[in-house]
């Protein structure tokens, strides 16, 4: 049985002991940031942006967003950020009341990867002069349509950089079979994690995308350990008995839609409601993908990690994106596409420079809805749920 | 639209921001009866005096005597009594459809008190739709909050935009702003008429940059241009080539496409 809660209940609590303890060190890192290098440095890692999420879904951001607004921090940037930097004003977290655990981990060190935007530097430039702690950057190459070898190049080379001053840090040389090791779990994991979304293909679908953003839990947080493998391992058996059930994520599915672009993190629930009663159901996400590395590979951790961390969808062109998605809904019989416009999230937004127009000259049928990660302050309930049912009647 | 079911009357319920539209039609869907009301809260309360005329009685909305209502626009979800919900998009098509005689390929443009909607369609079918982003730009409260500003009933501006000499031009996508451009033109001493016809050009804009309007028909629903025939007039202007066709009683689309749609589907949910 897969209970996500419990892992990620583990998680914190641990990372919550790791920080009262003085011979264990604290990194924290971006949602897709060189995690397995902490891992293997034997980093405990923290990850604000699923503390953002968790700030959004619990609905707290609309408390601590206005307080990093008030400091200075816009509410045009990225509304985890906001939440986050405001959480951190106002001395509050909801892992207090998911986990009874007063305060986010202090950290050691913040390391972050330019992959997905630049808004994760000015995050972390904040905690680093609060904290005073080093910061260490990768700064990746940018919007690419192919990965090339000198991209490559460039990100180990940044890589072998942060391993030299974590060493400096953790006074330890780094393990290189530890970290091939570590490459190798979150190979697995992450192999299962796609095989998870996979099984969306089936007619039913035996998940939905507004269960996959709670399930994706440990392959955010959690990657490079035998905790997401074994999780994923029992995800995966439960979605394949839910197959051979004929269980269905929403009952009588009659539709199947793809979601680009952030969740709406404080209306998972209205939105999967809003679905389950026009009987649609959210097969595939590129949120959710967005967690697939596929090139892995433990034999050569650094290059692979670099080109892993290099190909995901947010770091891609959009001529990449386009072919993307159409894939993606020929893959998964797809009726149609919702593109979440997230005010604060330009550059996981994607229907901005008109995909949309384009994949609706090749019959793709696709609507746009406004809204936000974090920041219900550009979310209308009553805008986005009559354009979701009039496209559901649409398509 | 032959009925699922032969009934004897269906009627249409289109709970917008402003006003809420009751229509009734037979079963061969001859339009019976219109009224509308406007839109207050509790919102059951008076969508049910706006249904006073109907063999409903006031306090018990449940489907019978071989009546169906179906309800559409922004309060369709809060009224628990309908045998059919469908959004704005899908009633104002059926209305147009059947308000005018436009077939092939077309577009309708719905200006509403709270959103507008360019939809484009193929006969019977939406191929595609958008609306107008969060704020009020391109809306009818964009022009009910100005007029409030000008202190100018809804029904004096389009007489006053005739008078106009001059083409100003109003910015802002914000309806505040806006009101912040308009006091800083009346201050230079501009006329009330050119600010009228800026007000009303700065909507044509807004809803022109929402989609390209590729097909040759175009059609105009929704109250907004009951109120304000002088908009049509600029659409024509900015649509040159286009066939423009103001829906018979714009207004009672939504509702009138509600009406029917619950003469096509029956009493079955």
């Amino acid at each position: 049985m897969s209970d996500v809660k419990e892992v990620m209940k583990r998680y914190f609590l641990d990372l919550d002991a790791a920080s009262r303890d003085p011979r264990r060190l604290v990194a924290w890192c971006t949602s897709v940031g060189p995690a397995e290098i902490l891992r293997a440095m034997d980093f405990e890692v923290f990850f604000p942006e699923n503390h953002g999420a968790m700030l959004g879904a619990s609905r707290m951001s609309g408390e601590t967003i206005p307080a990093a607004n008030a400091l200075g921090y816009s509410p045009d940037i990225c509304s985890y950020l906001t939440s986050d930097v405001g959480a951190c004003m106002k001395g509050v977290t909801p892992l207090t009341k998911a986990y009874g655990i007063k305060n986010v981990p202090r950290p050691d060190v913040l390391v972050y990867n330019t992959n997905q935007c630049k808004d994760v530097m000015h995050w972390f430039e904040f905690y680093s002069r609060k904290f005073n702690v080093p910061l260490i950057g990768i700064h990746s190459p940018n919007h690419l349509s192919n990965v090339e070898k000198w991209h490559i190049d460039d990100v180990v080379a940044q890589f072998k950089n942060l391993i030299a001053r974590l060493e400096a840090l953790a006074r330890k040389k780094m393990d290189v079979e530890k970290l091939k090791h570590t490459v190798a779990l979150s190979k697995k994991a992450t192999d299962l994690w796609n095989e998870v979304l996979l099984t969306g293909a089936h007619k039913p679908s035996p998940l939905n995308f507004f269960d996959s953003t709670v399930f994706m839990g440990p392959i955010v947080v959690l990657r490079g350990t035998e905790e997401a493998v074994t999780f994923y391992k029992h995800l995966l058996k439960d979605m394949k008995e839910r197959i051979k059930a004929g269980v269905a994520s929403v009952h009588g599915e009659m539709k199947r839609i793809y979601w680009d672009g952030m969740p709406v993190w404080g209306r998972l629930r209205n939105l999967s409601e809003l679905f389950q009663r026009h009987r649609a159901c959210v097969v595939a996400s590129t949120y959710c993908n967005s967690w697939i590395f596929s090139a892995f590979d433990a034999t050569d951790p650094l290059a692979s990690m670099a080109k892993a961390y290099l190909e995901i969808f947010i770091n891609r062109n959009d001529s990449f994106k386009e072919k993307y998605i159409s894939k993606t809904i020929k893959e998964f019989a797809i009726d149609g596409v919702i593109f979440h416009e997230s005010k604060t999230c330009p550059n996981n937004t994607n229907s901005q420079y008109n995909l949309p127009g384009r994949l609706r000259g090749n019959g793709i049928p696709s609507v746009v809805i406004n809204g936000d990660l974090c920041d219900l302050r550009c979310f209308s309930d009553e805008q986005a749920t009559n354009l979701i049912e009039a496209f559901l009647e649409m398509i | 639209m032959a009925a699922k079911t032969k009934r004897k009357h269906y009627w249409g319920v289109d709970c917008g921001s402003s006003e809420i539209k009751v229509v009734s039609c037979d079963q061969s869907g001859k339009i019976i009866s219109k009224t509308k009301q406007k839109t207050l809260f509790p919102l059951i309360e008076h969508v049910k005096r706006a249904l006073s005329d109907s063999p409903f009685e006031s306090d018990d909305l449940t489907v019978r005597n071989g009546h169906v209502i179906t309800v559409t626009g922004y309060g369709r979800n809060h009224l628990n009594f309908a045998s059919h919900r469908l959004t704005e998009i899908k009633a104002h098509h059926i209305g147009v459809r059947h308000q005018t005689d436009v077939s092939g390929t077309f577009t309708i443009i719905d200006i509403g008190g709270q959103d507008s909607k360019v939809i484009q369609a193929d006969d019977d079918e939406i191929r595609s739709f958008v609306m107008n982003r969060k704020c009020a730009a391109g809306t009818g409260a964009y022009i009910e909050e100005l007029a409030h500003r000008l202190e100018i009933s809804l029904e004096a501006m389009s007489g006053l935009q005739k008078k106009h000499d001059k083409d100003l031009v109003l910015n802002s996508y914000c309806t505040v702003f806006a009101g912040q451009e308009v006091i800083k033109i009346l201050m230079q001493g501009e006329k009330v008429e050119n600010l009228i016809h800026a007000l009303y050009m700065s909507v044509v804009k807004r809803v022109l940059e929402m989609t390209v309007i590729s097909s040759d028909k175009v059609v105009f629903s929704g109250g907004v241009m009951n109120y304000h025939p002088a908009l049509l007039k600029i659409f024509r202007k900015q649509l040159p080539g286009k066939k423009i066709i103001l829906a018979k009683d714009a207004q009672y689309c939504g509702a009138i496409g509600a009406a029917l749609y619950g003469l096509m589907h029956g009493d079955s949910v």
